[in-house]
Parts: C-alpha cells; sequence; structure tokens
C-alpha cells in the first residue's frame, strides 16, 4: 500500500525536470525566497546566537534519541493520563489497519486530513479509499496535490513546483472554479470548498511535530489553521506520529517549535502552534470525544540501530531542500520517493532499500549547505558520503568509475607510472583538443577541458629550490616592504 | 510479540546512539530580549503584532465595545467565549441590547468571533488560548474576524517565560486544557506561487483590543 518507488530511476526524472522551465522558475523561486527568509530570522541578533540556537536544537534531539525506548514508554504513560489512546505500529501495513479499525469502531465515513509526511510514507490516503471512505487532504498545497493526483514535492510546500496558472487549471478542471488568476480569489474558493468537508467530517487525522515526554502532548504547527479544525471539529482525532518525534521536556519543545518555523520560512512561530492534550474535557462545548495516537515505527529502529542513527533528528523543516543546489535545480520528484533533497537523498535509501535508490548518494555536490542551515545540525554530506561508501561495499558502483579508479590506483603508485602519465596527458591534450569523445563527451560538450599545465609541480619545485640555492639574499632595506621570508 | 513490544526491543537491542551529549548546561531563548519594563513590552508586542497582520487597539471598555461594533458592521449575531472567560464585564448584556445575539460557535457562518486570552508574548506578537469550559476553540478559528480583550498584565516576555511559568503551576496548558493554541497574526498561506493571502482557514482578521 506504500507508495511506488522510483528513485533508481533518478537520472531519468531528473531529466524530465530539466527540460520543465515553469518547475524550474517556480522551484527557484520559492526555494531562494525561503532560504534568505531563513537568515533573517535565524540570525537576526547575532551569528553567534543562531548558531548556538541550532546546538541548543541538535542536542535536544539527540538527548531525545539517546533515551528514545524508556521516553516512549513514558510518553505513552502520559499521553493515557491525558485521556489520549495510543496504538503502536510495526509498518505501513500495521498503521493503516490500526487508523481503519478507528474508523469502523466510531463509524467514520469522511475524513479531512492535516499535512503529514509519515503519511506519505504509509500511503494512508490509498488505505482510506481503498476501504471505501473519503479523505480530504486540507492544507491548501496537499489539496492541490490531491486534485491533480500527484505526489508532494517539497516536506513543508508540497506544490511548489507548480506555477499559479498551473494551480488554477487544476481548481478550474477538477472542481469547476471560475477562471481567475488571481491568488486570493483561489484561496477564498478553496476555503469555502474545504469549510464544507471539515464540517461534515466524522474523523480528523493529524501528523504530530513533537510530542512532549513529560506532558503527554502533541504539538503541531502550521499557518493556514487547517490542523486545528481537523483537530477540533471531527469527533474523533487520529495523530499518525513516528516514534522519533519524541521530545523530553516542555523547554526542548519550546526551542524546537521555534527553531523550525525559524528555518523554515523564516517565521518566528507559525500562525498556529498548536498543543493538543486530549478528547474534550468537561464542560466544553467544542473539540474531539477520541484522541488517538498512532506511534509508527516503518523502519526507524532499523535506522537507530545504524550509523545513519542522526538522520532520525530530522524535524521537516525543509531547509536542506531550500539550500540545495541540486534540490533548487529540479526539485523533488526526481527523487522518486517521499522526501526530496538532501535528507531525501539519505532517508530513501534507509527506508526502502540502498538497492531501490541507488542513484540517491550521488545525487549532491557535497557542497555542505544542508548540514549548514539544518536546525538541528545533522551531518547529511558525510551520510551520503558513508551511503556511497556501502554502495560500492554491495559492488554496486558502475564499471566505468571503478575502471577508472583502478587506473587512477595504478597511475598514483609509482612514481615512474606518474609522471609518464602527466607526460601523456600533457602530450595528449594537443592531439585531442578540447573536447573529449566517448564516456567523458557530455562533459566537454558544454565546458572546455581544461588545460594541462606545461610544467608539473614536481619539476617547478625542483626548479625553484636550485635557483633559491643559487640566490643571493635580499636584505630588508632593498624592498619597499618587509620581506623576511626569503631568508628564512 | 506485540508490536509494542517489538519497537522497544529492537530500540534496546541497539547500541545507545548519542551517548556523548550531555545534558543543558546553558539554556538560552530563541529570541534574545533585553530586560523590558511593564510599558516597554507593551510596545514590543504591539509592534510585533502588528507586523503580524494584526490591528492593535488600546481602549477603554466603552471604546471596545464602539470597535466591537464597528467590526460587526450589519450583522446581529457574533460567537463569544462566556463573559467570565473574556476581560469585559458586561460585553455580552450591552451587545444584547444593542440587538447582537451572543451565541456558542455554530456551523460557521457567524463572521465575527470574540475571545479573551490567557497569555500575550512581546517577542513574537503571540496571543495564547486555552480550551475549556466557556472557552471555545471555534471561537478563535471558524470566524472570518477574531477579536482578542486582554489586558496589558497578560503579556509575557516570550515563549520560554510562558513555559516557566506553566512549570511552576504544573503545566496547566498542557495538561488540563484539551487544546492550547499559541496565535501569531491571522490564517495564511503561500502555497499559490510564494504568494502571501490571508484567511486561509482562520480567521483573516485578527483584532486585539488590550483593555485600560
Amino acid at each position: 500500500m506504500t507508495i511506488k518507488v522510483e528513485s533508481n530511476n533518478f537520472i531519468s526524472l531528473a531529466d524530465v525536470a530539466l527540460h520543465n522551465e515553469d518547475l524550474q522558475h517556480a522551484v527557484g523561486e520559492g526555494t531562494r525566497a525561503a532560504y534568505y527568509k531563513r537568515l533573517d530570522t535565524m540570525f537576526a541578533h547575532s551569528d553567534a546566537h543562531g548558531e548556538f540556537m541550532r546546538q541548543q536544537a541538535a542536542e535536544a534531539k539527540r538527548r531525545a534519541l539517546r533515551e528514545l525506548p524508556d521516553l516512549l514508554e513514558k510518553t505513552e504513560r502520559n499521553l493515557r493520563q491525558n485521556g489520549i489512546q495510543v496504538e503502536w505500529a510495526l509498518d505501513a501495513a500495521q498503521a493503516n489497519q490500526l487508523l481503519l479499525d478507528i474508523a469502523r469502531r466510531h463509524g467514520v465515513e469522511t475524513v479531512t486530513k492535516s499535512k503529514s509526511m509519515l503519511s506519505e510514507e504509509l500511503g494512508t490516503n490509498h488505505a482510506i479509499e481503498a476501504a471505501g471512505l473519503r479523505v480530504v487532504e486540507t492544507d491548501l498545497g496537499e489539496y492541490i496535490i490531491q486534485l491533480a493526483d500527484e505526489t508532494p514535492s517539497h516536506i513543508v510546500g508540497p506544490v511548489m513546483h507548480k506555477t499559479k496558472a498551473e494551480i488554477r487549471d487544476v481548481f478550474v478542471r477538477e472542481l469547476g472554479m471560475a477562471p481567475t488568476d488571481d491568488a486570493e480569489e483561489m484561496v477564498a474558493f478553496a476555503r469555502k470548498m474545504l469549510r464544507e468537508d471539515f464540517l461534515k467530517a466524522d474523523m480528523g487525522i493529524s501528523g504530530g511535530n513533537f510530542l512532549i515526554a513529560e506532558t503527554g502532548s502533541i504539538g503541531l504547527v502550521m499557518n493556514e489553521g487547517n490542523g486545528r479544525l481537523c483537530t477540533s471539529l471531527p469527533r474523533v482525532h487520529v495523530a499518525l506520529v513516528g516514534i522519533e518525534k519524541v521530545v523530553e521536556s516542555v523547554d526542548d519543545y519550546v526551542t524546537l517549535t521555534q527553531i523550525l518555523p525559524s528555518s523554515s520560512t523564516g517565521q518566528k512561530l507559525t500562525v498556529y502552534t498548536n498543543i493538543i492534550n486530549g478528547p474534550r474535557r468537561e464542560g466544553e462545548a467544542d473539540g474531539p470525544e477520541h484522541v488517538y495516537v498512532i506511534l509508527v515505527d516503518n523502519g526507524r529502529s532499523e535506522i537507530y540501530a545504524t550509523k545513519y542513527a542522526e538522520a532520525l533528528a530530522c524535524i521537516r523543516c525543509g531547509a536542506c531542500q531550500n539550500a540545495c543546489p541540486v534540490y533548487r535545480t529540479m526539485g523533488g520528484h526526481a527523487y522518486g520517493w517521499v522526501y526530496g533533497g538532501p535528507i531525501g537523498a539519505v532517508l530513501t535509501p534507509l527506508f526502502v532499500g540502498l538497492e531501490n535508490a541507488k542513484p540517491l548518494p550521488h545525487a549532491s555536490s557535497l557542497c555542505g549547505s544542508c548540514k549548514q542551515v539544518c536546525p538541528v545540525d545533522i551531518d547529511l554530506p558525510r551520510m551520503l558520503l558513508d551511503l556511497r561508501w556501502d554502495l560500492v561495499q554491495a559492488g554496486e558502483s558502475e564499471f566505468s568509475w571503478d575502471l577508472a579508479m583502478k587506473m587512477w590506483a595504478v597511475g598514483m603508485t609509482s612514481p615512474t607510472r606518474f609522471n609518464l602519465g602527466g607526460l601523456a596527458a600533457r602530450r595528449g591534450q594537443h592531439v585531442m583538443g578540447e573536447y573529449i569523445p566517448g564516456i567523458l563527451g557530455n562533459w566537454t560538450k558544454h565546458r572546455d577541458f581544461p588545460a594541462f599545465a606545461p610544467k608539473p609541480f614536481r619539476q617547478l619545485w625542483k626548479e625553484r629550490a636550485a635557483s633559491r640555492n643559487s640566490r643571493p639574499a635580499r636584505s630588508p632595506a632593498s624592498c619597499g616592504k618587509q620581506d623576511n621570508t626569503d631568508n628564512i | 510479540m506485540s508490536a509494542r513490544e517489538q519497537i522497544l526491543g529492537k530500540l534496546r537491542g541497539a547500541r545507545q546512539p548519542f551517548a556523548d551529549v550531555g545534558p543543558v548546561q546553558d539554556r538560552r531563548p530563541m529570541i534574545p530580549l533585553p530586560e523590558l519594563s511593564p510599558a516597554e513590552q507593551l510596545r514590543r508586542f504591539i509592534s510585533e503584532a502588528e507586523a503580524l497582520g494584526c490591528r492593535v487597539y488600546q481602549v477603554s471598555p466603552n471604546e471596545a465595545l464602539e470597535q466591537i461594533m464597528d467590526l460587526l458592521d450589519e450583522d446581529k449575531k457574533v460567537s463569544s467565549w462566556r463573559e467570565a472567560q473574556i476581560p469585559l464585564d458586561g460585553l455580552h448584556g450591552m451587545l444584547g441590547s444593542l440587538g447582537v445575539t451572543v451565541g456558542a460557535p455554530d456551523a460557521g457562518d457567524t463572521r465575527v468571533g470574540i475571545t479573551g486570552v490567557t497569555a500575550a508574548l512581546a517577542a513574537t506578537g503571540s496571543l495564547i488560548v486555552e480550551s475549556g469550559a466557556g472557552r471555545y476553540r471555534s471561537a478563535s478559528l471558524l470566524p472570518d474576524v477574531h477579536i482578542a480583550l486582554m489586558r496589558a498584565e497578560q503579556i509575557l516576555p516570550d515563549l520560554e517565560s510562558w513555559a516557566e511559568a506553566q512549570r511552576a503551576a504544573a503545566y496547566p496548558a498542557f495538561r488540563q486544557a484539551s487544546n492550547t493554541t499559541v496565535i501569531s497574526g491571522p490564517s495564511k498561506t503561500a502555497d499559490i506561487a510564494h504568494q502571501l493571502v490571508k484567511g486561509a482557514h482562520g480567521p483573516r482578521e485578527v483584532h486585539v483590543m488590550i483593555l485600560a
């Protein structure tokens, strides 16, 4: 029931994106705007303070992961004390089944859903529809994605890859909206359509940005308010939450729930920072009668036991996507599964198996921006390199790469062969010119092949040493500026 | 073996990650503020809330009533928290005498909702509302226009100081209230071509009236 994995088609999917100018324009604009807003907010006080907060957040997540099994039990106890029912799911099938069991128990027909990346992993919408129930995505971006029958391309802005005209066409085609190019009119139209769904729904599904072990609370962040509607109006609220979302204390939560939007959209807080502590209490006129949390593993406990455990610290802010030159150029769909960008290039192989996502560890220039912007300082470049190493260990490197590396090793392990290689390159470039045939042809089609230096470094070094020995020492007085380097 | 036992077993079977991360030595607030006098705190709250797109008024009870009637325009009904939960005594009676029906939130066709707040934050211009008896969640959520009535004494420096006060009182907003929301401005979205549009699903206008 989980969504299809297309990550091994990365090259051809990227090619599609690279031939779609509208997409490139939309993604480029969206990611850059978010990137600069983040800088303004994170470092509004000082660079040192922003960096300090990043480390404070990083440690909060790592402390929680270190104590994860104990904290999960504590969270469960406190959630129950608050009147929230807790279920555990090992995988997607179990999670979706638990969800459908809850729906059946409460006679649910219509479901509204607020944004949840975990539910994308689980293929929850398909499971609900297959059971004959109606499910409506209510985050505006996710609503458009659902209408267009696509998948989200960005963790925070699921429809970042679409232009206004494309969105207009989806509304006109699927819902009969009167054509307009005014974003405000489109939002007003969607608000009206979705309001009816909210008022009809029997069950609301949400994700969970944080679970606070200390108090048994679910922390949600949102700007539109759809998450509040999903968790307030229907009789039943179910939160699908990954087991890695647990934090120790309210103090840690307070840091993380601020650094998340600061890193994501450059907001100090999202419009609604929602803390859910259970079903409506006695005397309350609204709020759900039943609240459930489904704690979902779906591969997380496997990752926990590896050198990639750090990936579980991710708070899904999308900052690494906004900063990544690869993501900025082609958007998220080419990564072929739920998560795109640097975090997707790491998470996808870990969740779906490296053999099903072989190109992703290479979908990076290792420039390091992703680590630099990460609010919890996840070392994404290190993990991408480790995944590349895993690929080699599994015999999954490309033949041409292996051959080149073997030849490199032959050349580099003997001074004679090294010198001969250099000589061949210097002479050979005049024969070949600027265009290299064969597998490097694509590379040199749009770039000049750099010319080799006429003299190799080792020869220059020898010549320089010879001239240094024969040259008399300059006196400081003979130079305009004091320079004693040659006398040392 | 249950899913719970399997998951916990796998986590406990793994080598504990991040064993080197120590306890917190020096915890800092996300938005550092200098020591603010109550008047400075009020000014900071107002400027932050306005930057978020809220309208802020410093008013007497009578002026507040006038402003509310203005915002109601021709509407003859309003949804409101119970009077004991808002810092404007006699508001419901006064609205009633002006021909306005005060009710609990309905299916969503009431255009204006009135709430109190349990606290407000200077650093971010935020309002904190806790659900409870007579404190309907929907009043700050379903209507197009949200009017929040508060007093200047309710302003705290930041989210960290609010959490501090919560701890001292055994976390009422996390344990007693079924739902607590920190509201920072009107509902908004930028999902359509990165263009900011107010009033996505919640109120498109937030009016904060600080009563003298």
